[in-house]
């Protein structure tokens, strides 16, 4: 008897098996699924830090910089301990809107501009992440998205890019043709400097 | 398909002429369905497996998000972006590879299943060869297979492939006897080894108000339909009874070595044979191209649906066991088939037989 009970006892357990399986089939439900990731986020918890976050940027973030209020002064360029921010500035009329350069003279503190940045890069595969640039700035244009600034750009935490020179952020917003005017213009004038320096001797 | 067209080609002046022509002009008139019926199974069943797989694990298996993103909505182009990625897959052929056995063992394999499509009805006209003997035919043809995999597992030159070339061919000898015995009760009530008179003798209703299908005929065709269906998923070496392949033992098991196009065919052959075991599974004993409901839906088209919904609901029960039950060792599963299958399905044929003459 022992051989039919054991028949009995594989085909009901087998039956209690399936029972199982066909019972998670048909109890899909959206909770107990894996989240379709691009599509669904979790939400982004809050962190504790035992103030509010409003008053203190926690959130270490993507890094962006606000142009119209950047008057090139480096001094994020000079605290950046990995040297990810390089910064080129053109000395301009002070305080003067040049449309053409997408540069505005006046900074909404009110500071006039002397320089036009023609070139502010950030290497976000080696910021590090430390938020000292953010300090020193003058004009408060250089910023981690998120926190206190989420009024200004929303916090982006998921910054990857398919190629990786798209991890170097170009924040410049002088065009490539009126850059290539101004590389112009600096030789020009190097070369009459260097004439001039001739003529002297 | 192959009578009717070689009738419409007699009529035809110029093919009538030569007999050869007409005659491989009708084969392959009925044989191209057949590979594209194949394709097509493997592409929709492959898309279910991974669904029903996801869903008894509480995944969402293959999902598309966004339009022309990744696999399109809920992930239906998965499978024939799988197909394109196959096909365009780098050839390899292993260095101590036995070369010829190694390129002939996926087709062998494929035609085994391919020529016992031949023999399947999807009803009363669309069977690409009339056999008199289908069933006896179609049990054959699947066990040509066999060779395919043992070829396979010898010329990959590779251990791993090796043992599941010889648990396949062990897997295999073993379980054509129970199928085939459980299959002899069927025959048994008709008499007649064609798909044709076996359909034919499951008309009507039995109880009153389930059709006459010989599942329901006695409690003995019930338990062979289970014994067939069984043995069958066994002989296709689909899990519990994965033994050749076994990934978690023996990497891939006799398709190891492969890859791309030729991985491609044994993939296409395995849910091939699956169709072919649940169809033939569907013929003798869910009363093939018949409908549930006897009298009503029947004939031309319903006919084929019944039959390819039959077909699909085992398909269906043999991934639902793949996604349940565990793989059986290989001790454990030769004694199931000797222990256990080979003593039912004799029971069965002197049960149907008993019944038959007396109970009835």
């Amino acid at each position: 008897m022992t051989y039919l009970s054991n028949v009995w006892e594989s085909i009901s357990t087998l039956l209690i098996g399936m029972r199982i399986t066909i019972g998670h089939m048909f109890k899909i439900r959206r909770g107990n699924v894996t989240l379709q990731y691009p599509v669904e986020r979790w939400p982004r918890p809050e962190r504790a830090i035992g103030f509010s976050s409003d008053s203190y940027n926690v959130i270490r973030s993507r890094l962006t910089v606000d142009m119209d209020d950047c008057i090139g002064c480096l001094k994020c360029e000079r605290a950046c301990p990995v040297d990810c921010i390089k910064i080129e500035t053109h000395k301009v009329e002070k305080g003067e809107d040049i449309p053409e350069a997408n540069h505005r003279g006046v900074t909404s503190h009110g500071t006039q501009k002397r320089l036009l940045v023609t070139r502010f890069d950030i290497d976000m595969t080696e910021c590090c992440y430390c938020n000292l640039c953010t300090y020193p700035c003058p004009e408060e244009c250089i910023f981690m998205v998120g926190g206190p600034n989420s009024s200004r750009q929303e916090i982006d935490y998921e910054f990857s890019e398919y190629d990786r020179n798209d991890m170097v952020y170009r924040f410049s917003q002088v065009p490539q043709d009126v850059l290539q005017e101004y590389a112009m213009a600096e030789n020009v004038e190097a070369e009459k400097a260097k004439e001039a320096g001739e003529v002297a001797e | 398909m192959v009578d009717f067209f070689l009738d419409t080609f007699s009529g035809i002046g110029w093919l009538s002429s030569s007999p050869n022509l007409s005659f491989f002009l009708a084969v392959t008139l009925a044989g191209l369905p057949i590979f594209l019926f194949m394709a097509l199974n493997a592409l929709v069943a492959v898309y279910a497996e991974r669904k029903v797989s996801a869903f008894m694990q509480d995944r969402l298996g293959p999902m598309g998000q966004g339009v022309g993103l990744h696999a399109g909505k809920w992930g239906m182009l998965q499978t024939a972006a799988d197909a394109v990625k196959l096909l365009t897959k780098e050839d390899i052929i292993p260095a101590s590879a036995d070369r010829k056995l190694f390129v002939l063992a996926p087709f062998i394999l494929f035609v085994g299943s391919f020529v016992a499509f031949a023999g399947l009805p999807f009803n009363e006209y669309v069977v690409a060869a009339d056999f008199n003997l289908g069933i006896y035919y179609i049990l054959a043809m699947g066990s040509v297979g066999v060779i395919g995999v043992i070829l396979a597992g010898y010329s990959s030159n590779n251990k791993w492939s090796l043992y599941g070339a010889m648990r396949s061919a062990a897997q295999i000898v073993s379980y054509e006897i129970p199928a085939g015995l459980s299959l002899l009760a069927v025959i048994m009530l008709t008499g007649s080894l064609a798909f044709r008179d076996i359909v034919a003798a499951q008309t009507g209703t039995t109880l009153a108000v389930l059709p006459n299908w010989f599942i329901f005929d006695n409690p003995f065709t019930f338990f062979a339909f289970w014994l067939f269906f069984i043995a069958g998923i066994a002989e296709v070496n689909r899990t519990p009874f994965d033994l050749p392949e076994a990934e978690s033992e023996l990497v891939a098991g006799f398709h190891t070595e492969y890859s791309g196009m030729r991985w491609s065919f044994f993939f296409l052959t395995e849910y091939a044979n699956m169709f072919i075991v649940a169809g033939v599974a569907a013929l003798a004993f869910l009363g093939g191209w018949l409908s549930p409901i006897p009298g009503y839906f029947e004939g031309g088209l319903w006919g084929i649906f019944w039959f390819m919904s039959k077909a699909m609901f085992l398909i269906f029960v043999m991934m639902w066991f793949r996604w349940t039950f565990p793989r059986l060792r290989t001790d454990q599963l030769m004694r199931m088939c000797w222990k256990f299958f080979m003593p039912a399905s004799f029971l069965t044929i002197v049960g149907v037989g008993i019944w038959d003459l007396f109970i009835r």
